[in-house]
This record gives structure tokens, C-alpha cells and sequence, in this order.
């Protein structure tokens, strides 16, 4: 529809000129970069867990092994050129090695393999030591500009939102579509269900790689608990929820909600530790029980019944 | 004399001593099937005499335990369903399974899509070569209803459509009578000779007798997973053996 496309490029021109015409408001820049960064990875997790149906609670593996990546890369001083198609890369090839074996395996098997394999994953960072600098993390000396890291998980965003909407009118979403609604049907059709989940879990790990790099990059900072940690898988689950599981702006709804919500609740309730978690545990319950189809279901409800049914033969004219 | 009138005969599927075993039971018993160019093909057998494991063998669904199965002189047994498919061997269920979120048009086309080559290039072809599945199996009209809104003999009429869409050369119907009114059969009967004219070979698996004999050119009979006799509709149908497996002994 023209009204989402004008409400698109509205969103987009106020998220390019903002730090222009408010080059002071440092929070508001940092709440903003990570709806953009949230934004970004929760659209990424939804090719898989949306599209495919196949619901991963270990893609904070991805996004922290772009992290280290990028974090190690740039203190050996290779450039960024390289360290950043290099954090989107391994974490791709990192989610073959999960993709390949899990999903062989049909129904909650691949859910919970990522669950195992994301913690695994984290207690591996946390003991190489010489590697990763273990428990204390690691920290950067200089990164570019904190504008430019704006910009970068602005267009990581927009770039993630266009893949999905690619996925979405193209044959590659045709095959996702069969294998979330029924795998075996899909298969006798010619679809390589395997193959099609594997090529789902590689672009969206890549995706989540890179936004480790430029979480890495903001922040100069990385722990393993912090871009490793099972919070963090968890909210990639949340956002899509949140906004409309398998479409394509409902990722960047939750993110938006997702990240005021959480920044809201740590000021309000800064001695109760996980107030946050509790609040996202008691939405996603609600969401859940009301409308499957997250916020963007809401919309699309509360639009169907403020407007009065058109006549039919208005339809036909 | 049958043979005689087939002169060109081309073995389009063939399967070999093909034996599956459920634990201890053998459901298919060391059947060999051929499967000519262009013909219609029954499999018939009382409730679990092992028709539809045949069916799955040969389709792909399910690998055997022992014997293969080869495709225009080329082996494809145990390759898996998707593979077959592309190879130009496609099956339909016999329990309906349409994607139940997408609409009629896009169920099938994700067979146009993905089937044998050469496929369509981009959503405008896919659409066009769904569009003419669905007209011939006379659901054109219902495009772009949700799949799960038609009824039972819709559904089995789309299971059709997306398997012919995926422009095969042999068609594997498992029971697409079945449930039908007659009406309904009388129209799919119809469909299934339309299809077969336009030059796909048909396995079709089917307890309806009536129709057996009116659409078969051959009928392969199987009783407790074995095949006990094959060839021209009205000789296998009155073979005492038949009868006998059917109705009980009492009758032959």
C-alpha cells in the first residue's frame, strides 16, 4: 500500500536527520542506535524463527561471535573492511554446524539444540581466555565516530527489513511458507526442506553478525554475558512477537517497544534486578493468549473494526 | 494381446523385489512393478495389503528395506521425496495437506516453483503456470480463496493441481476417490484421463472397483503385501485369487 511506503520513507527521513538536528541528545542517539541494532537482528531472526516457523533461542551466539570477531580483528589491527565481512561470515559458517545436523530433525528438536548450543557456545567464550579475555571481556581503544555506528545500524536495519520483504515476494519465501505450514507436503513438491532451513539460518546469522560488529564498535566493550548471554537470545524471540510474528515490519515494531519498554523499567525500577524480564514474561503471555498476531494483529483488528465494511459493489465498480 | 496394442511401450518406473518391514512385519513382500509410459496404472488390495508402502516406496516418502526402484533406467531408491519430485515422479496424499495459510493460487505454485525443470522464472510465471494446473482440475475460480476454506473434494482436487504443477511425467494418486460423492468421482475420473491424454503415466492406489475397471489399462493386485496378480482390468478383477482375497473363500 502507498500509505506504508510514505509512513517507511517518513521513518527513514527522521531517522537520518536526527542526529543532525540534535547533535547533543546523546541518549536519545543511543536509544535510538539500539532500536536500529535490535531493529536489525530481531528482522534477521524472523527469516528463520517467522518465516520457517523454526523458533531458535540461541542466535546470541551469532551476534557475539561477530562481536569477538570484529573486537580481535581490530585489535590485531586489520582494517574494518575485512574484520566486518569477516564477523558476517563466521557466524554464518557457525550456524551450518548447527543448521545441518538440527534440522534433520523435525519439530521442537532445532529449538531446543539452540538453546544447548547457544550455551554452549557462551561458556566456550567465557574460558578461552587467551582468545577472548574471558569473564572481563574485551575492551577497544578507538572506533569510529559514535554518528557513523548510527548510520551503520540504521542501514543494517533498512538492509535487514529489505531482505525480509525480498524473502517475502520471492521463491525462496514460497519454500519457507511450505516448510512452516507442512514440511512433508513440502517435501513431495520439490522443496529441499533441509536445505531451504540451512539457507534461512546462514542469512540470518550473517545479519546478526554483523550487528555484533557494530555493537562491538558503539560500545568498545564486549563480556560474554553481555552479547553471549541467554537474555539476549530470549529478546530476539520477544521483539518478533511483540510486533507480528513472520511479517515484515512486526520485528521493528517490537524492537521499538522492546527497547523503550526495558530502558523505561531499569530507570523505574532500578533496585529490583529483571524487572524488565518479568514485564516482557507477563506482555508475551498476554500477546500470546489475545492476539497470536503480535501489534501489528492489533492494528490490523482495530483498522477492520473502525472501518465500516465496504459495499460490495464498490468492490466490483 | 494386450502387448500387441502397445507397441512402443517405454518401462517408465520400475520396482525391484521391493520388501519394507515395520519391525516384524513385512508390509510389502519382494514386489516387482513396472510402470509403462502413458498408462494407467491401479494398485488394488484389500485394507493393508501394503498398496499405499508400495505407494511411499516408490514415491520417495519412504525408503524400502531391500529391493530398488529406478526411474527411466535410473536409480532413485532412497533418494529423498523432493528429489524424486524434481526428477519428474510426484505423489499426492491421501489424507489431504494443503498449507493451510496460503490460498488455493499459492499452494500451487509453490509445486510450479519448486517441481521439475524447467521451472518458471519470478512470481509472474509461477502464478501463470498455477493458474493453468488449476483451471484444468477446475478450481481457477477459487484462486485466491484460503486453502483451508475448501471443501473436502476442493482440497483433494488442489492436491492434484500443485502435484500437476510440478509438471511431472508419472503421477502417483493415492485414494483421490476417496470420500467423494458420486458426482465428484465422476468428474475426477474425467480429470484423471484428461491428464493422462496430455501424456503423464498414472500410478494411481484405489479401493473403488468401479472406477478401477472403467479407467485402469492394468491393475496390480497385492493381498498381505505380496503381489498376486497383474495385467488387464476385467481378467484381474473376475481371477478367483481376487475374488477370493476380497470376499473370503466361501465365495470363490
Amino acid at each position: 500500500m502507498a500509505s506504508r511506503a510514505i509512513a517507511a520513507a517518513v521513518v527513514a527521513v527522521a531517522a537520518i536527520a536526527f542526529p543532525f538536528a540534535a547533535p547533543h541528545q546523546e541518549y536519545a542517539i543511543d536509544v535510538l542506535f539500539l532500536i536500529f541494532l535490535y531493529g536489525a537482528m530481531a528482522t534477521a531472526w524472523n527469516y528463520i524463527g517467522g518465516f520457517a516457523g523454526q523458533v531458535s533461542f540461541g542466535h546470541a551466539a551469532f551476534l557475539g561471535i561477530g562481536a569477538y570477531t570484529t573486537m580481535i580483528m581490530i585489535q590485531n589491527n586489520i582494517s574494518l573492511w575485512i574484520a566486518v565481512p569477516v564477523s558476517a561470515l563466521l557466524p554464518g559458517l557457525y550456524s551450518l554446524l548447527i543448521g545441518i545436523p538440527a534440522f534433520r530433525l523435525r519439530g521442537p528438536y532445532f529449538s531446543i539444540a539452540t538453546i544447548g548450543i547457544g550455551e554452549a557456545t557462551r561458556l566456550i567464550a567465557l574460558n578461552l581466555n587467551s582468545l577472548t579475555g574471558g569473564a572481563s571481556g574485551l575492551t577497544l581503544a578507538s572506533a569510529p565516530p559514535k554518528v557513523v555506528l548510527y548510520f551503520a545500524a540504521l542501514a543494517l536495519c533498512a538492509a535487514s527489513i529489505a531482505i525480509a520483504a525480498w524473502i517475502k515476494s520471492s521463491r525462496f519465501g514460497y519454500a519457507l511458507a511450505a516448510v512452516r505450514q507442512d514440511p512433508d507436503a513440502a517435501e513431495t513438491l520439490g522443496v529441499a526442506t533441509t536445505v531451504t532451513k540451512t539457507q534461512a539460518l546462514f542469512l540470518s546469522a550473517c545479519v546478526l553478525g554483523v550487528a555484533g560488529s557494530v555493537y562491538a564498535l558503539y560500545y568498545q566493550f564486549i563480556s560474554p554475558d553481555s552479547v553471549f548471554g541467554f537474555s539476549t537470545a530470549i529478546s530476539f524471540v520477544i521483539m518478533p512477537i511483540i510486533g507480528g510474528v513472520g511479517t515484515i515490519a512486526g520485528p521493528l515494531v517490537g524492537a521499538v517497544i522492546y527497547t523503550f519498554v526495558r530502558e523505561q523499567l531499569t530507570a523505574l525500577l532500578a533496585n529490583i534486578s529483571n524487572a524488565d524480564l518479568l514485564a516482557f514474561g507477563l506482555l508475551l503471555i498476554a500477546i500470546v493468549v489475545f492476539e497470536p498476531r503480535g501489534i501489528l494483529g492489533i492494528v490490523d483488528m482495530l483498522r477492520r473494526r473502525m472501518r465500516p465494511k465496504p459495499p460490495a459493489a464498490v468492490a466490483d465498480g | 494381446m494386450a502387448e500387441a496394442a502397445t507397441v512402443a511401450s517405454e518401462t517408465m518406473l520400475s520396482g525391484r523385489a521391493l520388501t519394507k518391514r515395520f519391525g516384524g512385519l513385512v508390509a510389502v513382500n519382494d514386489v516387482d512393478v513396472d510402470v509403462q509410459r502413458g498408462e494407467i496404472l491401479g494398485l488394488i488390495g484389500p485394507n493393508g495389503a501394503g498398496k499405499s508402502t508400495l505407494f511411499r516406496l516408490i514415491a520417495g516418502i519412504m525408503p524400502p528395506t531391500s529391493g530398488t526402484v529406478s526411474f527411466l533406467g535410473r536409480a532413485i531408491t532412497g533418494r529423498p521425496a523432493h528429489d524424486v519430485c524434481v526428477a519428474g515422479v510426484v505423489a499426492t496424499h491421501q489424507i489431504v495437506r494443503p498449507f493451510r495459510e496460503m490460498t488455493v493460487l499459492e499452494n500451487v505454485m509453490v509445486g510450479a516453483f519448486f517441481g521439475r525443470r524447467p521451472r518458471p522464472h519470478g512470481i509472474p510465471a509461477a502464478r501463470e503456470a498455477a493458474l493453468e494446473a488449476l483451471a484444468l482440475c477446475a478450481l481457477e475460480n477459487r484462486a485466491n480463496s484460503p486453502a483451508r476454506a475448501l471443501n473436502l473434494s476442493g482440497q483433494k482436487r488442489l492436491e492434484i493441481a500443485r502435484a500437476l504443477a510440478t509438471r511431472p511425467q508419472v503421477l502417483l494418486l493415492d485414494e483421490v476417490l476417496a470420500g467423494l460423492n458420486p458426482t465428484e468421482t465422476d468428474r475426477t475420473l474425467e480429470l484423471v484421463r484428461e491428464i493422462r491424454d496430455r501424456g503423464v503415466t498414472i500410478v494411481m492406489v484405489e479401493h473403488n472397483l468401479r472406477a478401477v475397471r472403467g479407467l485402469c489399462s492394468r491393475i496390480v493386485v497385492l493381498v498381505e503385501g505380496r503381489k498376486i496378480v497383474e495385467g488387464d482390468p476385467d481378467a484381474v478383477l473376475n481371477d478367483e485369487r481376487v475374488v477370493t482375497a476380497y470376499l473370503g473363500a466361501t465365495h470363490a
